[in-house]
């Protein structure tokens, strides 16, 4: 016996010995990744565009702090940084010998002339006011940054981690977007308009173990067949991010593939118009969240790959509080909210779908039939993105619709009486306000889980799930985020094994 | 001839300038923001302002239409705000594939229509011709792009002899980008072929039912030479004039076909211009597909001419 439990350990030691050694990354290598949309243009500091930090965040620009897999800030171009106790002074102490790749230096006048730029009046940047609560920038010496804020920001960290606030090189912001010049592991190398953006290894990068790989090539194929296709030809070596479903649960099975069903910051929601009859009544709405079966509803739209939420935050994300069970699926109750709300026969009405977006059109569909069942009548009208920005999200010609939010810390959105979900709720906004003045971790969550319950109360809009990372790829890649945490495919540390 | 041919210029001209205004409002009416597409759903208010004006989409539509027109007058081509850079430059770079795609296809549809429809022609009603006719019935009924995707799946993900999609570029691997375009211009080519071997043998019956084939075939000359030398020639002009329409639809065909194989050609560019509202490029991309479309005409007059004497010289 005693044998037996000898063999059976040194045996456990061997393999923990191999797979130790399997582990260790090997430099080299040329990745191909399919990311879905091609970007328009390269700079993520004048465009929101989630395409652009696919490509470009962590991958060829940086900014002072950056978000890693586990959604940690972890330190980038600033080795490290205090906040003052009064929450309104961040010291950031700069990394040496940092170089751009075409050999500039970074330094702090550098980063002010960034923190500059995204502020001016004639910023190109879409959140200008992610940095207009600096008051004051000072540099002390090369590398230190002093930044002193008008008011306490909560979110002040989370912003300087995103693309947004990533650093160029003094006066090549016009040339970011087709020829991007930054300081992370990878250097631009060409974008074949159409086909795909190559990156290679930057000899210079300030952290000398990194990156692996030799080589990227990120490919745009925006066609979920075509991708599996190419992934099975072996033309690429990972599907990016949030892969067709269906091809998720095929390739699932199969060892030449990994599948990661990691999280995300995007929230799908039945937006709802809350100024449009009937959805001006809380009591429809109510109706409507007690009407639909969120389980049933992932199963069905994206085949499970998605996790039920209850309210406008990731269940990944800090402060997160589980309101799944405030609206339980409950159709009687469906039907009696809609009786009080003087709809005892139901009610017809229009839910716009996005044709891009193929969760939001599937999860249309198998709303429609959910809400069929307490007497909401839906007339699907399907719409290109375009259309859906303008019609829907700018002129607010719209009852219903099903989208992503793809943008973390987005529930601010729910301060904006005049955002496409027309929400008006002075007690929403004093909760949020006060969440972003909060200075230390328990208020921080008080007052967020606050944010999230009002509007879960409210009902706002039907809160659905949180989408699946879903990226799908060869056994051989390593290293590969399996939560995003942020909009990102960070290559940086990912390896091919041989 | 001179005047023949500068009454075409300017009809070309008058088409041209009707695309540009046709085009240009259907824009405008269409709703979307190419601000708000460029910079998504969180932009401020404030930012939009900003890029609106710099795109010069604060100004009245006429004085962006005049502005665009005098523009092309004098040969500045807009610029793609999603690119950043000229379109022109933009159609060339784009041109290179959908270029030889085209090309490639009208080759495949000819090279396999003609000398089976001449086939069927000489043994009308006989197996042969009957199972040709059944093969082109299907290539009409099948659409191009599953043809395109059971061909990816066949040899492509099963085989691994073709990659499933994409373009190295010709500068970087001249033999592998033909190889890239072969799937597709294989799938366009074979359905275009379709129609165009029923054109060949029914316009070859019909030819070889003409007294000037029975006087050939009178006279005694071989086979050969009556159908190639007497029937061919007289029987191409329904086929020429078939296969010039058939270039307005392949650039059509090839929107399709670029976006299953993911080539990036001219039809996946504007595909996604339209999607992102890039609005100079859809204007000029679909002002180039209509000049092409008239320039492809005028050549197939061209060639009626050298195909018919007649058409030539009225006076032979």
């Amino acid at each position: 016996m005693k044998k037996v439990a000898l063999f059976v350990m040194i045996a456990a030691l061997i393999c923990q010995v191999a797979t130790a050694s399997a582990q260790e990354p090997v430099k080299g290598g040329h990745l191909v990744v399919c990311s879905q949309a091609e970007p328009p243009g390269l700079d993520p500091t004048a465009n929101t565009a989630a395409a652009i930090d696919r490509v470009v965040y962590s991958n060829i620009f940086e900014g002072l702090i950056k978000l890693d897999g586990q959604g940690r800030f972890v330190p980038a171009l600033a080795e490290r940084w205090e906040v003052s106790g009064d929450g309104l002074t961040y010291t950031f102490h700069l990394r040496k010998g940092v170089r751009f790749h075409n050999g500039e230096a970074f330094d702090a006048k550098v980063a002010r002339w960034n923190l500059e730029r995204a502020m001016g009046e004639k910023t190109q940047n879409p959140h200008p006011e992610y940095f207009r609560g600096i008051a004051r920038i000072e540099t002390p010496d090369d590398h230190t940054l002093v930044l002193t804020l008008k008011e306490p920001d909560g979110l002040f960290l989370v912003h300087m981690a995103e693309g947004d606030a990533v650093m160029l090189p003094v006066g090549a912001a016009e040339e970011a977007k087709s020829r991007p010049i930054g300081t992370g592991p990878f250097k631009f190398v060409q974008w074949v308009r159409g086909d795909r953006v190559e990156v290679e290894r930057f000899d210079g990068y300030w952290n000398p173990r990194l990156p692996y790989l030799e080589r990227v090539t990120f490919k745009f194929i925006p066609d979920s067949s075509a991708q599996a296709a190419a992934l099975k030809a072996g033309d690429i070596h990972v599907i990016g991010y949030q892969a067709n479903p269906e091809t998720a649960l095929e390739l699932s099975k199969d060892k030449r593939y990994k599948v990661y069903n990691g999280t995300t910051t995007t929230e799908v929601i039945l937006s709802t118009n809350n100024k449009a009859k009937p959805f001006d009544d809380i009591r429809v709405r109510q109706a409507m969240a007690y009407a639909i079966d969120r389980k049933r509803l992932v199963d069905l739209a994206v085949q499970g790959f998605g996790t039920p939420i209850g309210s406008h935050w990731c269940p990944s994300a800090p402060y997160y509080v589980d309101l799944t069970g405030l609206y339980p699926y409950n159709p009687d109750k469906a039907l009696q909210l809609l009786k009080e709300a003087g709809y005892p026969n139901g009610f017809d009405a229009v839910i716009k779908l996005p044709v891009t977006y193929e969760y939001a059109r599937r999860s249309g569909e198998v709303i429609a039939d959910m809400l069929s069942k307490v007497g909401i009548r839906l007339r699907i009208e399907v719409i290109e993105w375009a259309q859906w920005l303008d019609r829907v999200f700018k002129n607010k010609d719209y009852q219903l619709t099903v989208i992503g939010h793809a943008e973390p810390w987005d529930i601010n959105i729910y301060a904006k009486p005049d955002y496409y979900f027309q929400y008006d709720s002075p007690r929403f906004r004093e909760a949020y306000a006060r969440a972003l003045k909060a200075s230390t971790e328990e208020d921080k969550a008080r007052y967020f889980g606050t944010c999230q319950r009002i509007i879960a109360e409210d009902a706002v809009n039907g809160f659905l799930f949180s989408l699946s990372s879903l990226p799908i790829m060869k056994a051989e890649v390593m290293g590969w985020w399996e939560n995003y945490p942020t909009i990102a495919l960070d290559c940086s540390e990912v390896w091919l094994k041989r | 001839m001179g005047a023949f041919l500068l009454r075409r210029l300017i009809g070309l001209l008058l088409m041209l300038f009707l695309a540009s205004a046709a085009v240009f409002a259907v824009l405008f009416v269409l709703p979307g923001d190419p601000a708000q597409v460029v910079l998504g759903v969180n932009a401020t208010p404030e930012t939009l302002a900003n890029v609106r004006e710099r795109l010069g989409l604060d100004r009245p539509p006429w004085v962006q239409y005049a502005h665009w027109l005098l523009g092309l007058l004098q040969g500045h081509t807009g610029r793609s705000i999603q690119y950043d850079l000229p379109v022109l430059e933009l159609i060339a770079e784009r041109m290179a594939v959908t270029g030889p795609l085209a090309v490639m296809a009208i080759f495949i549809a000819v090279l396999l229509s003609v000398p089976v429809g001449i086939y069927a022609a000489r043994h009308h009603n006989r197996p042969g011709d009957l199972a040709v006719m059944g093969l082109t019935q299907l290539g009409l009924a099948v659409p191009e792009f599953w043809l395109g995707i059971l061909l990816m799946m066949l040899l492509a993900v099963r085989l691994g002899w073709f990659a499933s999609g994409g373009f190295p570029g010709w500068s970087v691997d001249f033999w592998g980008s033909l190889k890239a375009l072969l799937l597709p211009a294989a799938a366009l080519g074979v359905i275009r072929a379709a129609i165009l071997t029923r054109i060949t043998r029914s316009s070859m019956l019909d030819v070889l039912r003409e007294d000037y084939v029975r006087t050939a075939r009178a006279k005694g000359l071989g086979e050969r030479a009556v159908i190639y030398g007497h029937g061919l020639r007289n029987a191409l002009i329904p086929v020429v004039t078939i296969l010039g329409l058939q270039v307005g639809q392949l650039l059509a065909g090839a929107i399709i076909m670029e976006n299953v194989f993911y080539l990036p050609g001219l039809g996946r560019l504007v595909f996604q211009a339209i999607g992102q509202r890039d609005l100079p490029v859809v204007r000029e991309v679909v002002l180039f597909m209509a000049a092409m479309v008239i320039f492809v005409n005028f050549l197939v007059d061209m060639a009626y001419a050298r195909l018919d004497p007649r058409i030539r010289d009225p006076k032979a």
